[in-house]
């Protein structure tokens, strides 16, 4: 039998999760007299359980109980505050001084930070079991090779171009799949809708630059994030999934949102009010059935971006049907009826589907 | 999906990097590796300092903005109508639109406004040429105004607003004579070659990637017309190499509040990929007062 593969810091955390969920369950049923297990098969699991929690605090440094839990939120967001700062630092340092070096220099400094912070994010990994030093450092690594491309930029005069947001999304994915990092997939899947939308554009005739003013140019990306877990399965990585069909849902949704109340940026050549119609009605379809797909699969980022923009759409045209000519207590017990109504059909969905919590699709 | 060893991964991330800047380099020295598209000669006045309290706060670096003029449609009372840094020049009409590669409706081009306010810009090669004859009728046009306003102002001799407008239209000739930028934007195509063919001069004509906008021209009698807006050229600033900086490390841009403004000559040249690049700045003797 082959030897299964280490795992993902995310998937050992689920698993100690786990583990913890079913102690509680078991003293639980052993309590109501449901199940009991004899003094040998408990110590089999008992066993196999702290074995699991000692493998898994020496790989990953993972969260043993809640207080560590707690701890661990806010190591995670002092992580992401100083990943932020530590990165602006990095620009506003090189822009100090850049000015002082000749050419060569310049661009010496700038391809040795690409490697001397992509080296030091690969030798923190192997070295930081609880993973927090290592994201600091990966996106440092991310900032110099972004603010590499850009200088070489600057000092060349070089014409600026789309096609630098590949290689940044390139090195942005390899980070944020090495080190299991979410906050540099987010950057690498900017990076990815920025190009493609820009290179729609592009193909109308359009300067890139100007390609996001066309809201229709982010659709094709937005199917292409909402369906790459699906095609691509990301067990490895729990939390990579979810990012993708947010990403991919706000790709559809903003620029439906924006075109419901904005014909001219629209490529279709219809008169405006039936475009804008159109757009709202698509709005509320899509949102719609983004729910119900959401609650089908267990999938709930996908029925909560659903609902909140179910939700825009619903108040952005309640607005413009009612703010002038209701008085004001009509106008938010109107609103305030439909968040019951949506809370009672949504309770309804959840008695439909009777869908689990939590990851549901690859 | 599976995860990549660290061997592997160190490779991929350390290609990257060197693929990446290889790319960059090397198309900087393919920009730079053949005779010259342009070769200019430009001074102050289309290649300005950016303002000291500017230029030394967090960014070392430096760069000189690209100051471009369009003639406008327009003519205004004192400027004649030169737009700096962007604007709708006159030829850049329904015609040449259609020629940029924009869909023009030349059923509509004279007649209802045009659908053209609904298209973005789009990238195109813009020629500009230094101390022309568009700068001479901008020049011309300057000096008729001065002269017009004083004459005014002599037939009326203690009337205020006359003497105001007298000033300020000679001022204005004084600025045009010493100060604004002599490269005016005179044509636009797709393909450099033929531009090139167009306007050989290369110590003249500068050929530079910019971005035109198509907009609606109200021809004033109730009529729109097709039109463009010239907008971004290049990177709208060129970058000082470091060798180059000595003279206009500290200089007084010129319009800076309470000092005078750097007379310089600087050689730009422009590459095959219309990329520029500065080789020599010169300063000269007399500062501007």
């Amino acid at each position: 039998m082959p030897e299964a593969p280490a795992p993902s810091r995310s998937e050992a955390q689920e698993r100690v999760d786990g583990i913890h969920s079913f102690r509680d369950e078991l003293a639980r049923l052993a309590d109501e007299g449901i199940l009991r297990l004899d003094a040998a098969q408990q110590a089999a699991v008992q066993n196999h359980h702290e074995h699991l929690l000692a493998e898994f605090a020496a790989l990953f440094d993972v969260d043993r109980d809640s207080r560590a839990k707690q701890l661990s939120l806010g190591m995670r967001v002092a992580s992401f505050l100083g990943a932020l700062a530590l990165a602006a630092s990095v620009f506003f340092l090189f822009y100090q001084f850049w000015g002082h070096f000749a050419e060569t220099a310049q661009v010496g400094i700038l391809i040795a930070s690409s490697f001397a912070s992509f080296g030091l994010t690969m030798w923190l990994q192997r070295r930081d079991a609880t993973g927090y030093f290592t994201k600091l450092a990966a996106l440092v690594a991310f900032a110099c090779f972004v603010l590499n491309i850009t200088m070489l930029g600057q000092i060349f005069n070089i014409t600026p171009s789309d096609k630098a947001l590949l290689p940044w999304a390139a090195m942005a994915f390899l980070l944020a799949y090495t080190c299991d990092l979410r906050l540099l997939l987010a950057a690498g899947i900017c990076c990815v809708i920025a190009y493609v939308q820009a290179r729609l554009g592009t193909w109308h005739g359009v300067y890139w630059l100007h390609a996001g003013e066309r809201p229709e140019n982010f659709f094709p990306v937005a199917a292409l994030l909402f369906v790459f877990p699906l095609l691509v399965a990301h067990r490895r990585f729990p939390g990579f999934a979810p990012i993708y069909r947010v990403f991919g849902l706000l790709c559809l949704f903003l620029p439906m949102l924006i075109l419901s109340h904005w014909a001219s940026g629209s490529y279709i050549d219809l008169d405006a009010d039936l475009i804008e119609g159109g757009y709202q009605v698509a709005g509320f379809v899509a949102s719609a059935l983004v729910i119900w797909l959401g609650a089908r699969r267990g999938w709930p980022e996908t029925v909560n971006t659903g609902i909140v923009f179910f939700v825009i759409f619903l108040y952005t045209k309640y607005y413009q049907w009612w703010w002038e000519i209701m008085p004001k207590y009509l106008f938010f017990l109107v609103v305030g009826l439909t968040a019951v109504l949506i809370l009672l059909i949504l309770k309804r969905l959840r008695q439909t589907f009777h869908a689990p919590a939590g990851e549901g699709g690859p | 999906m599976k995860t990549w060893s660290r061997g592997r991964t160190l490779g991929v991330g350390i290609g990257l990097i060197v693929l990446t800047n290889a790319i960059a380099l090397g198309g900087v020295w393919w920009n730079r590796s053949s005779t010259p598209e342009s070769a200019l000669t430009l001074s102050e006045r289309e290649l300005g300092l950016p303002w000291r309290s500017l230029r030394l706060m967090e960014n070392s670096g430096l760069a000189l903005n690209l100051n471009l003029r369009v003639a406008g449609r327009q003519a205004g009372e004192f400027a004649g109508g030169q737009m700096v840094n962007g604007g709708m020049p006159e030829w850049l009409d329904a015609a040449k639109m259609a020629a940029l590669g924009f869909p023009v409706d030349a059923a509509r081009a004279d007649g209802e406004r045009p659908q053209n306010a609904r298209q973005l810009p789009r990238e195109v090669i813009l020629v500009m040429e230094l101390a022309g004859p568009a700068w001479q009728r901008a020049l011309e046009k300057a000096r008729e105004s001065a002269g017009r306003h004083a004459a005014a102002a002599a037939a009326n001799v203690g009337n205020k607003q006359f003497a105001d407008r007298a000033k300020q239209a000679n001022d204005e000739l004084a600025r045009e004579e010493n100060l604004n930028s002599r490269l005016f934007v005179i044509d636009a195509g797709l393909d450099a070659r033929l531009l090139r063919e167009k306007y050989p001069d290369r110590s003249r004509f500068l050929l530079l990637r910019g971005t035109v906008r198509p907009v609606t021209h109200s021809r004033g009698d109730g009529a729109h017309q097709a039109s463009g807006y010239v907008s971004r050229v290049g990177n709208g600033q060129v970058h000082v190499p470091h060798a180059l900086r000595g003279p206009l490390e500290s200089a007084p841009a010129i319009g800076e509040p309470g000092s005078g403004g750097l007379r310089f000559s600087a050689e730009l040249l422009v590459g095959r990929r219309l990329e520029p690049w500065l080789i020599g700045v010169t300063p000269l003797a007399k500062d501007i007062n």
